[in-house]
């Protein structure tokens, strides 16, 4: 055969088509128009400007070091991202390169860089959940030691003190160390759509079907019979009378149950005993009567959710809510805020109420006590993992995050608050009213939400147990079936860990 | 003469066709230039606005734009590498009587159709835990995807050439080698010219398979290698409201398609098949 | 000829890089798959636990119930395209207006990143924004939601795969149909052979090894599947379309459950290469057939 005849000889001009597909990539990649967003000058933190200011003096001689750092991108996370990080920059010459990205991708990130010791990063996300997994495996450096070590670099603007008792999640347990500095706490509420409930129509409408008046829910019972009405009343309105997390394949929906719903009906801890056990016959109780329940109920409600329920994971669930598609439904606090007040995302602006969510008999009563908890109080903090290179660095920037004087502003931006102090600024007070009461709820009710239960093997747990819930939501088990399965499969995997005996 | 359109109805067949081919991508352009409040409105299928800001955002991420540059990094520093290392392969496979090359066919097949899951974990530790000179790893660099997406862009490019290079006369080389050129300038002058278009095609399409890889991507990389497709990836479920943006990033992500598709629809069999059909 | 080392010399590098890249880490997998390793465990290290981790894969019903969904969604979805790809094949056998754009724009699925075909098809499917599950209810009053009903998720990915691929097999059966021989057809037609029997004894036969490197190649992608369905159906509703490939995933990573994930990869890729040498033989078997064919 002739090379000339080769069907492919006929494509020599393709040679000349590879550079302009460079060129057009490297167009796509040259600097956009609109650099990184500067924060407008209103929003800095003040800094005294007369002297040098103690984050200048001592960040000197890590002037042009750049800090890398990894999170989930929510609203807390991308509010450090777009204003604090350029005013550190600012003051300190040190960059903050702070990623923020879906939820599993940054775990996935962050473990495999500390498992690996690769060093990428210099700070963390570390949430309230993995601390205990992140402690056992030694990846996070201990900050209170070395604020001790380098006093030249302990700012006398961050006071441990100021925080919250949310701070006491980020502690070694037996030292009291700190380890991670708390950047986002919330918790996770019930929001219904005040607009809706205060309708005189819609009550009337209520009243005569039910013969009862249209409150916010507190108990169960009265939250189905709200999911029933809103859903039946909304048929033609695209409004479905509830929210379910509910998304098979992705944890959001484990998270739901077991931190929002489990909790509420009185399952503390994902239903694991002290000694690490799932099964009612071991001790635990995964499987117990109140659990199945609660999935019962849980599962039952999604007839009353907007289809797109089974695919949703916190972020949906939000959307959804903002889309005015849900009556009433259990949504992460930090969400809240730019529901209820930013035009451009949502739709339900003014209309949104903040409560308790509903609970079965006697579990607040325990969670007063201490005995329980009704949900769940989210959050996280950034930690410096022991690979990182700039160690020194990151510790300001931690300390910075970690001042006073930027707290009121970012708690009124993404409804989350750290220290103490911020609940008093006017800033977040009025927040406050327009969100008809989160932050007061935060800060009254507060205590009786809880954090994860101290678990090393959170997400070894967590992949084995969520399928069962996943079958629960699709129907393809009774709840029952799925949490008796969902216990004995946890039982198993807890010997096999090596945890239980 | 002149030909009457006939078959008409075939045309018409293929009109569906096209449209069922073509619609998810137009979704795609239409949701790329919504914006969320556009989203929660009623159905439907004509989009008349523009939500620049789409693009705009994701364009203008620090995060996001390394990832666009790191792609094209890898693809191209893929593509050279597989095109060089498969010239000098089948112009061995080709002019030199090898012990045992016929095995090596079904050893590089099986590289090549072997589940990428398998590998994900050994490759992860390997990686991260033993393939490092001092501080220095293999996990989450260039040269790691680029030496990795040999595993299955090297086959097919092989097989491909092979072919190219067993049809050129090999009185052509003998020739000049009567004339005293060294294998060199064998293979600059001769072969190499003659083979251009086949490895021209060799390398687009290593460049597309490379650029379109998704989960070595995401698993070996972190942040300073991290290409398109898993920054796509991260898109989806960071931003799971804000379809939008997902929905720009996708448009992105396929404009190499959108580029290439004309000039190697003719090759992408070949390749493909690793020129078992032409 | 030249002396082979010159020859071996120019082997050498894609010799080397595949044995960095491809053996290694099959060596490597071999070795941990005889541990128990979970970093997170209550002990961090490896402990040997000979071919415990293999025991328990067979008696594994999550990881027997992938291997079983994949295989199902592989033969589906590539039976599928076949029979799609040779009637669409046939079609481009004959002159119409207007052919060469169309084969143009039909081959484009094939360049596009799965992990982006994935994207797209969530755009399509996803309830309360996509078309799908609105003109669906509304045309024919019809319940579409992949995030409910497993069937429907399944047939999804099917359809999804079926988008990204007919035009792979369309285009390999056309190369085939024209490259095959006039005269053994003209001369069925003129013993009075009807279409069916052309088909039957001519045609497929005579494509029969392109046909089988079909299905070869396909298969063995379909059964690779993980980008399309992690972004798709992120294995769900349920467990419905957690393929074996999304599976290892959960598997090594959330889990860290390294021991027993490299032994569940190390039983996948024996599989995959015991049914690749199947189709392998079955193909080759088929290439003597034909030459055998010729010569008789």
């Amino acid at each position: 055969m002739s090379a000339n005849k080769h069907p492919l000889y006929a494509a020599r001009k393709a040679w000349t088509l590879v550079p302009a597909l460079v060129m057009t990539l490297a167009a796509c990649a040259a600097p956009p128009p609109a650099a990184a967003p500067a924060a407008p000058a209103a929003e800095q933190p003040a800094a005294p400007a007369a002297e040098m200011s103690f984050w200048a003096k001592a960040a000197e001689p890590y002037k042009g070091v750049t800090i890398r750092g990894i999170s989930e991108s929510t609203p807390p996370s991308n509010y450090v991202k777009d204003v604090l990080a350029p005013a550190f920059e600012k003051e300190t010459g040190i960059r903050v390169d702070f990623e923020t990205t879906s939820w599993d991708q940054q775990y996935d990130k962050a473990i495999k860089d500390m498992e690996a010791g690769t060093g990428i990063y210099d700070f963390v996300y570390i949430e309230q959940d993995i601390i205990y997994s992140y402690l056992k495996n030694n990846y996070l450096t201990n900050l209170t030691q070395m604020l001790k070590d380098k006093p030249e670099l302990a700012s006398p603007d961050f006071d441990i003190s100021k925080f919250t008792s949310f701070i006491n999640y980020f502690k070694d347990p037996s030292t009291g160390d700190v380890y991670g500095i708390p950047m986002e706490a919330f918790v996770k509420v019930y929001v219904y759509r005040k607009d809706l409930f205060d309708d005189p129509e819609v009550q009337k409408a209520f009243k005569e079907k039910t013969g009862r008046d249209l409150k916010p829910a507190t108990t169960f019972e009265e939250y189905a019979e709200i999911a029933d009405f809103f859903t039946e009343w909304g048929k033609d309105k695209e409004l479905w009378g509830t929210t379910v997390q509910a998304v098979t394949g992705h944890p959001a929906s484990f998270y739901e149950f077991f931190e929002t719903i489990a909790p509420s009906f009185g399952v503390y801890n994902w239903g694991i005993s002290q000694d690490y056990r799932a099964s009612v016959d071991k001790g635990g109780s995964l499987n117990g009567d109140k659990a199945k329940k609660a999935l019962e109920f849980w599962v039952g409600q999604l007839k009353n959710a907007p289809p797109e329920a089974t695919k949703s994971t916190w972020d949906e669930v939000a959307a959804t809510f903002a889309a005015g598609r849900a009556a009433q439904g259990w949504i992460y606090g930090e969400n809240v805020a730019w529901i209820a007040s930013d035009p451009t995302r949502s739709k339900v602006v003014g209309k949104v109420g903040v409560a308790l969510p509903p609970t079965a008999e006697g579990v607040i009563e325990e969670a007063k006590a201490g005995k329980g908890y009704i949900g769940y109080y989210d959050g996280g903090a950034f930690g410096i993992p022991v690979s990182s290179k700039n160690k020194e660095a990151a510790l300001l920037w931690l300390q910075y995050i970690g001042q006073p004087a930027v707290q009121p502003e970012w708690a009124a931006k993404s409804a989350r608050i750290v220290h103490t102090d911020t609940f008093n600024d006017p800033k977040v007070a009025e927040m406050d009213t327009q969100t008809n009461g989160y932050y007061t709820l935060l800060r009254e009710q507060g205590p009786l939400f809880a954090g994860a239960p101290p678990f090393p093997f959170h997400a070894q747990l967590r992949e084995v147990i969520a399928p069962f819930i996943y079958k629960a939501i699709t129907g393809e088990l009774s709840p029952s079936d799925a949490l008796d399965q969902a216990a004995k499969a946890a039982d198993e995997e807890l010997v096999k860990l090596g945890y239980a005996k | 003469m002149r030909r009457v359109p006939r078959n008409i109805g075939l045309t018409v067949l293929w009109i569906g066709v096209t449209i069922l081919t073509l619609f998810p991508i137009y979704w795609l352009f239409v949701i790329s230039a919504r914006s969320r409040v556009e989203l929660f409105e009623p159905q439907r299928l004509i989009q008349t606005t523009f939500f620049a800001e789409n693009y705009i955002r994701p364009l203008s991420d620090r995060t996001f734009r390394g990832y666009i540059i790191n792609s094209v990094i890898i693809a191209t520093g893929n593509a050279l590498l597989v095109t060089i290392l498969a010239v000098a392969a089948t112009y061995a496979l080709s002019r030199y009587r090898l012990k045992g090359s016929s095995n090596i066919f079904f050893w590089t097949i099986t590289n090549r159709m072997a589940p990428p899951a398998a590998f994900l974990l050994p490759l992860f530790l390997l990686y991260a835990r033993v393939l490092k000179i001092g501080d220095w790893k293999m996990f989450d660099t260039h040269i790691g995807l680029i030496l990795l997406y040999c595993v299955f862009n090297l086959p097919f490019a092989i097989w491909l050439l092979k072919s190219i290079m067993d049809g050129i006369p090999i009185e052509l080389d003998e020739a000049a080698r009567v004339d005293g050129a060294t294998t060199r300038m064998v293979l600059f002058r001769i072969i190499i010219p003659l083979a251009a278009p086949g490895i021209a095609i060799t390398a687009i399409l290593s460049w597309v398979f490379a650029w379109n890889e998704y989960l070595f991507a995401a698993t070996l990389t972190s942040v300073t290698a991290r290409t398109i497709t898993t920054g796509l990836a991260e898109f989806v479920t960071v931003t799971g409201t804000n379809w939008g943006e997902m929905a720009a990033v996708s448009v992105i992500a396929l404009l190499p398609a959108l580029l290439f598709l004309a000039l190697v629809q003719k090759y992408i069999v070949i390749g493909l098949t690793f020129g078992a059909v032409k | 000829m030249q002396s082979p080392r010159t020859g071996w010399g120019l082997l050498a590098p894609t010799l080397i890089i595949l044995a960095i890249t491809g053996l290694l880490p099959f060596l490597y997998v071999v070795y941990v798959g005889f541990f128990d390793w979970n970093p997170f465990a209550a002990t961090k290290d490896m402990v040997f636990a000979g071919v415990n981790n293999y025991r328990r894969l067979v008696f594994d019903n999550d990881f027997l119930q992938s291997l079983g969904r994949t295989l199902v969604f592989a033969v589906c979805a590539v039976a599928s395209e076949l029979v799609l790809g040779f009637l669409l094949a046939q079609t481009l056998t004959k002159e119409f207006p207007g052919k060469t754009f169309f084969r143009t724009v039909f081959a484009l699925p094939l360049m596009v990143a799965p992990i982006a075909v994935g994207a797209t098809w969530r755009l399509l499917t996803m309830p309360g924004l996509g078309p799908l599950p609105y003109y669906l209810d509304k045309l024919f009053g019809l319940n579409y939601n992949i995030g409910i009903f497993s069937d429907q998720a399944t047939l999804t990915l099917v359809l999804m795969d079926i988008w990204h691929w007919t035009p792979f097999v369309t285009l390999v059966f056309l190369a085939g149909l024209i490259s095959l021989p006039k005269e053994p057809f003209e001369q069925a037609q003129v013993d009075g052979a009807n279409r069916w029997q052309i088909f039957r004894y001519l045609t497929v036969p005579m494509l029969m090894p392109i046909i089988l490197t079909t299905v070869f190649i396909r298969m063995m992608d379909a059964l690779r599947i993980v980008d399309e369905a992690w972004m798709l159906t992120n294995g769900g509703p349920g467990t419905s379309t957690l393929f074996i490939g999304i599976h290892i995933w959960r598997i090594v990573f959330p889990k860290t459950d390294y021991g027993y994930g490299s032994a569940m990869s190390l039983l996948v890729l024996y599989l995959t290469i015991v049914l690749c040498w199947l189709l392998f033989v079955a193909i080759t078997s088929a290439r003597q057939h034909e030459v055998e064919g010729m010569r008789g």
